[in-house]
């Protein structure tokens, strides 16, 4: 379903960022220096059909940079990655709403962002309203609903879409237990369904219920692979002593 | 290494052009959606909107026909005409850099072909083009005067203007995340060029030496052309080889635009 190859993203920080024709003028004799991040280096990983794979690594080792390769937001710089279906991205929550118009309007721009056609969003709009329990702000523009509000909204409408690929990155970290708990049942029934789930998590008790196999990243690179509770148990092992403060 | 880049490209244009269908829709969608928040999603609104070309129109209506006077017929039409065409181009093309960089969040996080952004905010501004259009019909219609066959060309200068356009906000919207400053420069210009087109002078005034020059401009000529066929006099700018010019400028502009922006776009995600 989805094969990466040797995918290689370097991300190149220039010491003085220059984003203006003035500051380029200004600076045309000065060379400016970079520093080279790699992002991910070498990654070759194939996810099949169906298969829950879990993703874990420390901060900055790659895991949102990999998703954000698969989903083809982030250009590789060198390598293939080749992916078989429909991408639904779970990368953030929300990211197209409009607080200026009604939630009806954001639940059809944000469908139709994800990918979804106008049929599809006529058809499931009743289910994501009931979903994430808004009958009555239907009318509200969406800037006067609280944030817990347009979370829910956004991973009902994320839910919704029948792709047969889902990233999901850290998602969970923001609702509360019940939410959390709507989250999780999802997952599970997206298993059953045998859809094909990338979920990158710190939280490592849900990747050890959920995922058949997982991926533990650093640097950039794919340090291990295999069974959940193997990969997971080696990275606790890897952690430092807590320091006393 | 090179080679892997490219299979890469090939793999996502396939699925461009198999995988999503929807792509129309979210064109349309986004399209909606910004002339929904710029008008607020209401006729007042709109119609607030119609105060700023107006009062311009008004200002130099007043200025240019009471303390100078130009021998030009149906005046008002003239110069109401001139200004909705250019404030097309203005709005487009400015317009299409701000969307652009308040749509930053979203390149980061969702994929989708980049040029639907610059699409959707042309198509915004298309709307509002064809609904002062409609006020313009209101003047014309109140001037008395007849509406002839040939004021049908109308439709196809539209279209031109429309493609050229589009071709210069492409090209600007593919370096504005890395020149930002573009914004500022292209304000510049756009004032400029409001200026050396015949907008709110009639032709006649120029030397004739400079005819030439101020016919390099297709704009000038979509702007002649779209007066001759509603409201003349003469009919120079109707001939087809007025119109060969203008195409080909636009079809030229149209593909560089569309072909910089296809390349620039892709790294859009880690440049805004």
């Amino acid at each position: 379903m989805i094969a990466l190859e040797q995918v290689t993203k370097i991300f190149r920080l220039p010491h003085d960022r220059r984003a203006t024709l003035r500051q380029r003028f200004v600076n045309i004799l000065r060379k400016n220096t970079y520093e080279e991040l790699y992002a991910l280096r070498d990654i070759n990983l194939k996810v099949g059909e169906g298969e829950f794979l879990g993703i874990i690594g420390k901060n900055g080792a790659g895991k949102s940079t990999l998703l954000k390769v698969i989903a083809g937001v982030l250009e590789p710089t060198s390598g293939t990655v080749s992916v078989n279906g429909n991408i639904a991205p779970f990368l953030e929550l929300g990211v197209g709403f409009q607080g200026e118009l009604t939630v009806k309007d954001n639940i059809i721009l944000y469908g139709a962002l994800l990918g979804m056609s106008r049929q599809e969003i006529e058809r499931k709009y009743d289910w994501i309203i009931d979903f994430s329990g808004l009958e009555r702000f239907v009318d509200a523009k969406l800037k006067n609903l609280s944030s817990g509000m347009q979370v829910r909204l956004g991973f009902s409408i994320t839910v919704s879409v029948e792709s047969p690929i889902l990233l999901v990155d850290e998602v969970l970290a923001v609702g509360d237990i019940d939410f959390q708990k709507k989250c999780y049942d999802c997952f599970e029934d997206f298993k059953k369904h045998g859809r094909t789930i990338l979920f990158v998590s710190h939280d490592l008790n849900a990747v050890e219920r959920f995922c058949d196999r997982v991926v533990l990243l650093e640097n950039g690179k794919i340090e291990a692979q295999g069974e959940s509770g193997a990969v997971i148990a080696e990275y606790r092992g890897n952690m430092k002593p807590a320091q006393t403060i | 290494m090179k080679k892997s880049v490219w299979s890469y490209i090939e793999s996502s244009r396939k699925e461009n052009l198999l995988g999503r269908k929807n792509y129309l829709f979210l064109t349309l969608t986004m399209a909606v959606t910004d002339f929904k928040i710029k008008y607020d999603n209401s006729v007042l609104g709109y119609l607030w909107s119609l105060l700023k070309p107006l009062l311009m129109f008004g200002t130099l209506y007043l200025v240019f026909s009471v303390f100078v006077r130009w021998e030009v017929e149906n005046y008002r039409l003239y110069l109401l005409l001139g200004i909705i065409l250019w404030n097309f181009l203005s709005e487009v093309t400015l317009n299409s850099m701000v969307l652009l960089e308040g749509k930053a969040l979203i390149l980061k996080k969702i994929y989708f072909p980049r040029w639907i952004i610059v699409i959707a905010s042309s198509l915004t501004s298309l709307l509002t083009l064809l609904l002062n259009i409609c006020v313009f019909f209101v003047f014309f219609i109140v001037s008395g005067i007849h509406f002839q066959t040939r004021g049908l060309y109308l439709i196809v200068y539209l279209a031109e203007l429309y493609v050229l356009v589009l071709g210069l906000a492409l090209l600007l919207c593919s370096v504005f995340p890395k020149f930002r400053d573009i914004h500022h420069i292209w304000e510049v210009f756009v004032q400029l060029g409001f200026w050396a087109t015949p907008i709110i002078y009639p032709i006649s005034i120029v030397p004739k030496k400079y005819h030439t020059l101020i016919f390099i401009n297709p704009i000038a000529r979509i702007i002649q052309g779209c007066r001759q066929a509603l409201i003349g006099p003469g009919s120079e700018f109707l001939g087809f080889t007025n119109h060969i010019i203008i195409i080909s400028v636009a079809a030229c502009l149209f593909v560089v635009g569309l072909a910089m922006y296809n390349k620039l776009s892709r790294s859009f995600a880690e440049v805004l």
